[in-house]
């Protein structure tokens, strides 16, 4: 079955039988948000039903909508988030892939801005590498990225989208070795973006994001996780009732190959890993279960079938 | 920017020198002082690294006196302040009182003050200065240049007074000639520090 990344956008009567639809259906919700009349929900439903779901979602109102980056897990990397240079560009660009379906974390360094004198301590670096795609906000001088830039990528294994004040080809020229995705003329600007030629920019940054994590999809299905990130989610959502309890807007974030479990680790590192999810396999056959960098969460990693040779 | 007479951006490379014009623009729009500034020169080398920023101011509000905002009687041992305009109260009390104590000063209502002091000519307390406007605008003059200047710049000099101002900041220890840099970008202004 071929789950894609969908936004549905509806009013909030009649609502819950959307959701018991796309659930039928074998998708998953991944968000839902209730906005006082309005409730909008980031899932991944089966291709062939999409046209089933925007008919019966039609008497009320709603529409569906393809949203590329919906399960994934973007960290938008800044080089400062000082108050005296407010509003950022980063504040903008986060807000606007947020709109796309990804969850959008923003890791402001310590000491990132500078020439000389930018560096990356081992807790950024680890928390960046937590997330499905790091996309880096720099200055508009090439001198000052061609010199910083190399320390700010040290020991980052995800892929990287790096925006900056100069244009495509000069970043692509000036950095080396190549990373991912560029994106030219997205530098540091002291207004919110609200003009068409900005949105437009802004569009940009999204297309590469999206067309960075499409080829990582791609990598990723030659050798699958043993189980889909969504379907551990439903399973964790079933088996843990303290997930419920957690106020944060996503108590579990769904990544590329994994989830974030907003849990402490300590208390409830054991009991994921016992979870069973189908008769016979539990969490911890098939993902590593590691405490994540990000406060006191947990981390799953699914393993790939090459590694477990078990698909759930 | 159309209000300031000179302003310049030059930078070694064209496109960071382009975007730092319109942050210029934005920040002193944002931070109201467009029209404070007469002339105001910028000049950035990310290479070396160093931001120069200099400039005129036009002609500034002078000092606001007692006089511009309350009317003064003195009736036998005792003054009364009438206020007009309440903008300029609190630093008015505050002056009083370090002046003839807090027991002297009355203020039976919001607009009137009582200051019992003996021996003092009502004309003297009118001439009173009570606020520097000029202080606080050069004050948000700096806080907007730095606000402009590269995040990354932590080590910086500033000067401001006769109409005159300047901002230098960089990562690195300033030069010790800075203060030929600064009189050269006045110079291409038309000016002399």
């Amino acid at each position: 079955m071929n789950l894609v990344p969908v936004t549905y956008k509806g009013g909030i009567y009649r609502h819950d039988e959307i959701i018991d639809l796309i659930d039928d259906l074998g998708g998953y919700i991944i968000q839902k948000h209730v906005l006082a009349q309005e409730v909008v929900l980031q899932a991944l439903v089966p291709k062939e039903d999409i046209g089933l779901i925007a008919a019966i979602a039609k008497p009320l109102t709603g529409e569906i909508t393809p949203s590329p980056l919906v399960g994934t897990e973007i960290a938008v990397v800044t080089m400062s988030l000082e108050i005296h240079h407010l509003p950022h560009a980063s504040c903008d660009v986060a807000e606007y892939i947020r709109r796309f379906g990804a969850k959008t974390n923003m890791v402001g360094l310590a000491r990132g801005f500078g020439k000389r004198i930018a560096q990356m301590n081992d807790e950024e670096r680890d928390v960046i590498n937590e997330h499905d795609l790091a996309v880096y906000l720099l200055g508009d001088f090439e001198t000052c990225i061609q010199q910083k830039f190399p320390v700010l990528r040290r020991g980052i294994e995800i892929p990287m989208v790096v925006c900056g004040g100069p244009s495509r080809e000069t970043l692509q020229r000036i950095i080396d070795p190549p990373v991912d995705g560029y994106v030219g003329n997205v530098g540091r600007f002291m207004h919110r973006t609200k003009e068409s030629e900005e949105l437009t920019k802004l569009d940009e940054v999204v297309e590469e994001i999206t067309r960075v994590l499409d080829r990582k999809r791609e990598e990723i299905a030659k050798d699958p996780p043993s189980v889909s990130p969504a379907r551990l989610m439903d399973v964790i959502n079933e088996q843990v009732d303290e997930i419920h309890e957690v106020f944060s807007p996503t108590p579990i974030t769904v990544q590329m190959t994994g989830l974030r479990v907003k849990l402490p680790y300590d208390t409830f590192a054991r009991v994921l890993r016992d979870i069973p999810i189908e008769e016979g396999v539990t969490i911890g056959e098939i993902a590593d279960i590691v405490p994540s960098r990000m406060r006191d969460y947990i981390l799953i990693r699914i393993r790939p079938f090459s590694e477990t040779n078990i698909m759930v | 920017m159309e209000q300031v007479e000179y302003f310049e951006v030059e930078c070694t490379e064209e496109t960071g020198g382009a975007y730092y014009r319109r942050i210029a623009d934005v920040v002193l729009l944002d931070h109201n002082l467009i029209r404070v500034i007469k002339k105001l020169h910028i000049s950035i080398d990310p290479g070396v690294p160093i931001f120069i920023a200099v400039g005129v101011t036009r002609k500034l509000p002078g000092v606001v006196r007692l006089r511009d905002f309350a009317e003064v009687n003195a009736t036998g041992q005792k003054i009364i302040i009438s206020i007009g305009d309440e903008t300029h109260l609190a630093p008015l009390l505050q002056i009083l009182w370090e002046r003839y104590g807090k027991e002297s000063v009355e203020q039976p209502d919001r607009f009137t003050i009582v200051l019992s002091a003996e021996g003092q000519e009502s004309g003297d307390i009118e001439d009173l200065p009570v606020f520097d406007p000029t202080e606080s605008i050069y004050k948000d003059l700096i806080y907007a240049l730095m606000v402009i200047q590269p995040e990354g710049f932590k080590v910086r000099r500033q000067w401001y007074g006769k109409e005159k101002f300047y901002l230098v900041a960089s990562e690195d220890t300033l030069p010790e000639n800075i203060e030929d840099l600064v009189r050269e970008k006045f110079a291409l202004m038309g000016e002399r520090l």
